[in-house]
């Protein structure tokens, strides 16, 4: 399965495709839109598409398991991310009430 | 099966891309990784497709929400300064990244060779496979990795405490 095929029917390129477009998609959330919650999102998205990426080379390696350990850390630190990137955004909102990330341009206070 | 999973996906991600209320975009980031379980499936790795499920739509996701409630920033604010050019040159950035990347993976002849070589569809990941590998070759790196979510978890206390 190669070629267009492979994108309708669930090749490797299909799934790599779908991730760089997830990835692409990803990317033009954090730069294209000012929220920082948003912005925060676009970032889960990009790591969502290395997932795919690295699961469906696994698949195609015959069921690695070691992706799927690799999976797991990368799950810990997306949540461990989660955790800290929000703090830090209601901490922004704590002192200059916004969460535009234009407006935060700023260290001081 | 296949494109019915990336296409909920990648309008998903789309939904996100171009909504204007934050919650609204939130639920089709719900969507996108929805789909990106479904996807999960379709690669006989079950395991991979409930973590994603449990963690991202069911922990991370709900954390976010929470959060865009708890701030009551539902609408994106008005911009103090327009950039269009800067706007639309990384729109032009992106656009290219994406259509360069897709024209690459499709001409790579090593990337055909793996898709030829690994067609058969393999035996699904089971729990007991990853439990094996995890704690046999990488037990290191999994008590790493529980130190850093209990730095994170003090970390995210720490910032959002009014007066520690």
């Amino acid at each position: 399965m190669t070629g267009m095929d492979a994108i309708l029917h669930g090749g490797l390129q299909g799934y790599l495709v779908v991730a760089l477009l997830l990835f692409s998609i990803g990317l033009a959330t954090v730069l294209l839109r000012r929220t920082l919650l948003l912005q925060f999102m676009g970032v889960e998205l990009m790591l969502n598409a290395a997932n795919v990426a690295l699961l469906a080379f696994a698949r195609f390696r015959g069921g690695d398991a070691q992706a799927m350990v690799f999976y797991l850390f990368i799950i810990a630190v997306a949540a461990c991310e989660a955790a800290v990137g929000l703090a830090l955004v209601i901490g922004l909102f704590r002192h200059r009430d916004t969460t535009d990330s234009d407006r935060a341009a700023s260290l001081k206070q | 099966m296949f494109i019915t999973f990336a296409l909920i996906t990648l309008l998903g991600a789309l939904g996100m891309l171009l909504q204007k209320n934050v919650i609204v975009a939130g639920l089709c980031m719900v969507a996108a990784f929805f789909g990106v379980a479904g996807l999960f499936v379709l690669l006989a790795n079950p395991v991979a497709a409930a973590l994603q499920i449990i963690v991202y739509t069911g922990a991370i996701m709900v954390l976010v929400l929470f959060v865009i409630m708890m701030l009551n920033s539902h609408e994106e604010e008005k911009a103090q300064t327009p950039r269009p050019v800067q706007r639309w040159l990384s729109l032009a950035l992106v656009a290219a990244l994406a259509f360069g990347a897709v024209k690459l993976v499709m001409a790579s002849a090593g990337l055909k060779a793996l898709a030829v070589s690994g067609a058969a569809v393999p035996r699904a990941m089971t729990l007991q496979k990853v439990g094996t590998t995890l704690f046999a070759d990488h037990l290191l790196g999994f008590e790493v990795a529980g130190l850093l979510l209990l730095a994170a978890m003090i970390g995210a206390v720490a910032l959002t405490k009014r007066d520690l």
